[in-house]
């Protein structure tokens, strides 16, 4: 009984490894945009077609096809970035949430029209049992627990040191003080749309080995998981994130074992709803910034 | 304006009232002039432009960006269908119970919902589709679960001893047409009364609405409810039409296509609901378009909207009403 309960936990936090690395690009978006992308799980599912195409089609190796899959979605995201997002700075609120929705639409079905809507088979990946710690864990998700860590640590560093962290924060702050003293904010936004939409490519690429199935309608998925961590999380509050995803990631996985597997998916939404009633600023951040 | 050019409108003729007659006209001959396959295209535009103009009431007129259209249409083919498979009840009874269940149902969404802003709003909305499409899967005693319902009868009415059932295509795209125009009155009504007028108050400007005594939070919500009935009662057409329901009605498909059709034909405008639905709907059916491929052209439609297009055909539509009446 015990042992299951810390083994749900341990999966619980892979899981929620694989939400925050998507999560936290969302929330950086958020935070330079003000805008939620509703378009954003659509890029996990480019990360992992990009990758189960270089697989099953080109025949390269699970390494290989990481990168290919991180940089057939940086190209996407670099158009989309260009096409529409750099538009939405000022824009409404409404008007970046029709257009991101525009965007999933559009990436969503034609991978569908391009690929075929069926389930794909995703082959690659450490998927051996590794023995850590008295725990049986495939290689995969280690890999992702590692991964996610260095991401939020390289994002903590990026984010306080770099001068591009200084300027995404400096443009979730105030859009009119960047301008006056010299920020360049459509390219600050494009950046960070690309990071946030490659991060979440990464998750993808990695998830792809557990999940093992790949097809077009995934997105739409992972994009609803991530509204209630970004909430959870406090918008735009990247180590917020992190531990909203592992909350959800967790509660998912204990909801799955003892209330019944098909409940799982309801959770996040019933997260969303509860947290935008009791406290839409989040868990972590003591006032509402947006 | 040059006094010529004025003077040579003014011979111009007026040709609204004609040009209404004879859309009238072909709306009711329709059935004998296209094929089976045209009458049912323009069916599921009827069908769809019911939870549009609710979603128009919503969006155009009070400015609340809602998606949650589909929750309230899954409940409505629900009801309709789980009323006329277990009690097979007349089809005037299914739809006013869709309708009512889902205003009913509204309510309790409605409260806490509308208290969000804008993007917090969207978000919540879009919640209830997926809270509706879970319900719809698992609650599988009554709903049956990932099988939905099946053989849902015809539409039948019965008032004392007479009894009608409408089977054929053709039937049923005059009984559509009658609810579609019905609905359409509704709106029309509801858009020029004093109401009407503190929607669009509330939608320019919360704050001074508010401030010059419109009690804004009331009036949200009951246009929340009003939306969701006329949804419901475009659920119960669609189940009615269709024979079957599964959780798949509560899907952001449904969502997506109501706010193209009030996008794109204009929010806020009620003829643009009416041409929206007939080519956002109707056009992309009769030409038979994968769902994907509308799908995809229904995003770049967004898009246009957003950044290009912002009014939707409604200017359009406007200008030309005018050209041909001759006022300008």
């Amino acid at each position: 009984m015990f042992s299951t309960i810390i083994e749900q936990i341990v999966n619980g936090i892979v899981t929620g490894s694989v939400y925050a690395i998507v999560a936290v690009g969302m929330t950086m978006i958020f935070g330079v945009l003000r805008a939620i992308n509703f378009a954003h799980g659509e890029y996990y599912m480019l990360g992992t077609f990009g990758a189960w195409f270089a697989v099953d089609y080109l025949g390269l190796s699970y390494e290989a096809s990481i990168i290919v899959g991180l940089l057939s979605t940086i190209v996407v995201a670099y158009v989309v970035g260009r096409l529409v997002m750099q538009r939405m700075v000022g824009a409404p609120a409404e008007a970046g949430v029709l257009a991101t929705l525009g965007i999933a639409l559009v990436l969503q079905n034609t991978v569908i029209l391009v690929f075929g809507g069926g389930y794909k088979f995703f082959s690659g990946g450490y998927i051996e049992p590794l023995s850590v710690l008295g725990f049986s864990l495939a290689g995969q998700r280690i890999l992702i627990l590692v991964v996610c860590l260095l991401v939020f640590i390289g994002l903590e560093l990026m984010v306080t040191y770099s001068r591009m962290g200084k300027s995404m924060r400096a443009v979730s702050q105030n859009v009119e003080c960047c301008e006056v003293v010299g920020i360049d904010v459509p390219k600050v936004v494009l950046h960070t749309f690309i990071l946030g939409a490659a991060l979440a490519a990464l998750s993808g690429v990695l998830t792809a080995p557990v999940n093992v199935s790949v097809y077009g309608g995934m997105g739409e998925l992972i994009t609803f998981k991530t509204l209630p961590i970004i909430i959870m999380g406090g918008l735009g509050n990247v180590r917020g994130t992190f531990f909203a995803a592992m909350i959800l990631g967790i509660a998912e996985s204990l909801v799955a074992t003892y209330v019944g597997l098909q409940f799982r998916d309801t959770v996040g939404f019933a997260t969303l709803i509860l947290m935008l009633m009791w406290r839409p600023y989040g868990l972590f951040s003591t006032q509402a910034r947006f | 304006m040059s006094l010529a050019k004025a003077a040579q409108q003014e011979h111009r003729r007026d040709l609204r009232i004609p040009l209404a007659a004879i859309l009238v006209v072909v709306a009711l001959a329709a059935p004998f002039i296209g094929s089976r396959y045209v009458t049912h295209s323009l069916i599921i535009a009827l069908i769809f432009m019911l939870p549009a103009h609710g979603l128009n009431l919503l969006v155009g007129y009070t400015g609340l960006l809602s998606l949650a259209q589909a929750a309230f249409f899954g409940i409505g083919a629900y009801t309709a269908g789980l009323l006329a498979v277990n009690y097979g009840t007349p089809f005037y009874m299914n739809a006013a119970a869709a309708g009512l269940l889902a205003g009913a149902c509204a309510l309790p969404l409605g409260v806490p919902a509308l208290r969000l802003r804008a993007t917090s709003f969207v978000m919540c909305t879009l919640g209830f589709v997926i809270i509706g499409q879970a319900i719809a899967k698992n609650w599988i005693s009554v709903t049956r679960g990932d099988m939905g319902l099946s053989a849902i009868p015809k539409p039948h009415f019965a008032l004392g001893p007479l009894s009608f059932t409408v089977s054929g295509t053709t039937s049923f795209y005059y009984m559509a047409l009658a609810i579609g125009a019905l609905s359409t009155l509704a709106v029309w009504m509801i858009v020029r009364s004093p109401a009407g007028r503190n929607m669009i108050a509330i939608r320019e400007n919360e704050t001074l609405a508010e401030s010059l005594g419109v009690p804004t939070w009331r009036y949200k919500l009951i246009v929340f409810i009003i939306s969701a009935i006329f949804a419901g009662v475009g659920g119960s057409l669609y189940v009615h039409y269709l024979t079957v329901v599964s959780p798949l009605t509560f899907q952001m498909y449904y969502s997506t296509t109501m706010l193209i059709i009030v996008l794109g034909g204009g929010a806020g405008t009620i003829s643009g609901v009416v041409f929206g639905s007939l080519l956002f709907v109707g056009l992309t059916e009769a030409l038979r378009i994968t769902p994907e491929l509308r799908m995809v052209a229904y995003g770049l439609c967004l898009l246009v909207l957003v950044f290009w297009f912002k009014k939707g055909f409604a200017p359009v539509i406007n200008r030309f009403w005018d050209t041909i009446g001759g006022t300008k």
